[in-house]
């Protein structure tokens, strides 16, 4: 009983549910503002994406004649509760261990899809040619994202296993331990190909220039979100912030966890996020246009996969 | 490598933004704003209402006098009206607040009344005209102005007439 | 002096209104104004918290520019009907208001407002960035009533 409260508290409350939320929305209002900072603007208040998520809660929703409403209500739905069960499974050095029944890298892996496998039941099930276009585009990236990012995952187990001498774990929790007693993999130059390659990851995961293709919104007009509207859109949101937030914990796990204990070891966490957020996200954002979606698929069977191939290779020889 | 130069030197050089709407802003010299109308210099000879583009500018003959009519609503402020006045009576200003909101569209006017005098030779009804007429070359005294300014069409040929 | 929730909210959501263009038969003039104070540096709409949306189920206020022209006017209504409310209206440019020099023309339907509630008014041909900026604090505020 008290595992289970436990196990809830870490999913709604801290760190996945509420706590990632609001670390979501702040980073979120960090990014804009210092995109704005870039273009020589001032920027919006660094609470807009609060201010936003409040206002749409209280707007109307419309559900097109032609959508599965169903399905186009639950799927945000079915999002958000995904991305806070990952959130609760990456661990925060210093600060949070999952518990090992929550699950380890491999189910985060599985539930890392979940977001762009809802917003593809979105874009088709809204019944706008838009979104038709927008799952379209979802589903190349996500097909051309995902090899290298599994060669990644693969590449970090690999190296803890080796190194503890047990072939290959994938254990968050003993993953971010190795790297806590042997050095950050960071430090590692047989890991710098996988960390190049999980940068070029990021930014396609999260749906940001130059692979915000699938939402490109002066092309597809959001694609898959064009007929949301109201709290609908707010979770979608949400679970845009909720993503951020897990993705780059993930990165931060897999190669730089170190960091103090108790409250000391979440300023750093967050310090992270913030370094790892401006540089991976929000200079690429404000200094690079969108591809066409063949030159974003091409670019990841290209790049990003002789990466994360070279990286498994040096991760498992040298 | 060189987009990183610039956002470097914009993160240096912090924002450009103007103030404006949370404080004050630049207004350039010579814009086109707000029509301002002035019925003292006014001849009535409706080149404006002639030259306006948007049909913004409207003339009425009303038993008071003659009406002045301009709404902003339709005004390109193209500043024609300005260009081809010959008595300066009308002048585009450089007040470009002129947001509003709907329930007050049709207050957006500029009015002008040319009030109707009578002739003080032969008693017909005219408009008088501006202080200062074209038609009139120096040298004139002040006085013989203002006597032309009231008179009616057919008098003011005579004084004319007259005063040459 | 004490807030109640729903004022709270209400102050909380007005500073996030996000912005929708309508081209109802624009000469581009005002719309190239329109992006210049969206694109522009000096005249970034984002510190109000606006943000131009691509879709009309995400808008709440809405700038229309342009004469109602006779081919486009069904389209119009159509995408004002998608935008959930509540929404506000802002009327971009002395066409959507009056007109403008389009008035009179066979092509044209006439007056914005005869067709739908228009609630400010931005006159100009162009209105410059500034006077759009100023009818977008206009339309917040009345947006902030409708909350």
């Amino acid at each position: 009983m008290v595992d289970t409260i436990i196990l809830l508290a870490a999913v709604l409350v801290f760190p996945g549910g509420l706590f990632v939320l609001a670390l979501g929305l702040g980073l979120k209002g960090v990014d804009r503002r210092i995109a704005a900072r870039l273009q020589r603007r001032v920027g919006p208040p660094l609470l807009q994406p609060f201010f936003d998520l409040v206002k749409l809660a209280g707007k109307r929703t419309l559900v097109p004649e032609d959508a599965c409403a169903p399905v186009f209500l639950g799927a945000p739905l079915v999002g958000v509760v995904a991305m806070m069960v990952a959130a609760a499974l990456i661990p925060i050095q210093g600060v949070y261990t999952p518990s090992p029944i929550l699950g380890d890298l491999l189910v985060l892996f599985y539930l890392m899809v979940v977001p762009a496998v809802v917003l593809m039941v979105a874009g088709s099930s809204s019944g706008s040619p838009y979104g038709a276009i927008g799952f379209s585009r979802e589903m190349t990236m996500m097909l051309s994202y995902e090899v290298p990012i599994v060669l990644v995952v693969v590449a970090v187990a690999l190296r803890t296993g080796m190194g503890q001498g047990d072939g290959i774990t994938f254990s968050l929790t003993e993953i971010v331990h190795y790297q806590q007693i042997h050095g950050a993999f960071l430090l590692d130059p047989a890991m710098w190909p996988a960390f190049l390659a999980f940068l070029a990851f990021l930014p396609a995961n999260l749906g940001i220039a130059p692979f915000d293709i699938p939402e490109a919104e002066t092309e597809v007009l959001e694609g898959p979100l064009l007929e949301y509207s109201g709290p609908a859109l707010g979770l979608f949101k949400a679970m845009a912030a909720i993503k951020t937030v897990v993705v780059l914990s993930l990165g931060i796990c897999l190669f730089l966890p170190n960091a103090p204990d108790g409250l000391a070891g979440l300023a750093v966490q967050i310090l992270k996020l913030l370094v790892v957020m401006t540089i991976g996200m929000t200079l690429l954002r404000v200094s690079l246009g969108r591809m066409r979606i063949d030159q974003g698929f091409a670019f990841f069977l290209k790049l990003p996969m002789a990466l994360s191939i070279a990286g498994l290779a040096a991760a498992a020889l040298v | 490598m060189n987009f990183l130069k610039i956002l470097a030197r914009n993160l240096a050089l912090g924002p450009s933004t103007d103030p404006f709407p949370f404080g004050e802003t630049f207004t350039p010299k010579g814009l086109r704003g707000r029509v301002e109308f002035d019925a003292e210099n006014c001849t009535a000879c409706r080149y404006c209402e002639q030259v306006c583009i948007g049909g913004a500018i409207r003339f009425s003959k009303t038993p008071e006098g003659m009406r002045f009519l301009l709404w902003h609503n339709t005004c390109t402020f193209c500043g024609l009206c300005e260009f081809y006045c010959p008595t300066h009576a009308i002048h585009l200003t450089e007040d470009w607040h002129l947001a509003h909101g709907n329930e007050d569209k049709y207050a957006m006017v500029e009015n002008g009344l040319l009030p109707t005098i009578v002739c003080t030779q032969c008693g017909a009804e005219a408009i008088a005209i501006a202080p200062n007429p074209t038609a009139f070359k120096e040298p004139a005294t002040e006085g013989q102005k203002e006597q032309y300014r009231h008179l009616c069409a057919r008098c003011r040929r005579k004084f004319l007439q007259g005063a040459l | 002096m004490s807030l109640t929730r729903s004022q709270i909210v209400r102050s909380l959501s007005a500073r996030s209104p996000w912005l929708y263009r309508i081209n109802a038969g624009s000469c581009n003039g005002c719309d190239v104004e329109l992006a210049t104070t969206a694109c522009i540096p000096r005249y970034d709409v984002e510190r109000l918290g606006c943000q131009y949306c691509g879709s009309p189920k995400h808008a709440d206020i809405v700038l229309i520019t342009g004469p109602m022209t006779v081919r486009v006017k069904d389209k119009v209504l159509r995408l004002y009907e998608e935008i959930p409310d509540p929404k506000v209206t802002v009327a971009v440019g002395i066409c959507p208001i009056s007109g403008g020099v389009f008035r009179e023309s066979y092509a044209v339907c006439g007056a914005m407002d005869q067709f739908l509630p228009i609630d400010v008014n931005v006159p100009g041909c162009p209105p410059r960035p500034q006077a759009i900026l100023e009818g977008v604090a206009k339309a917040i505020a009345v947006w902030k009533e409708r909350l």
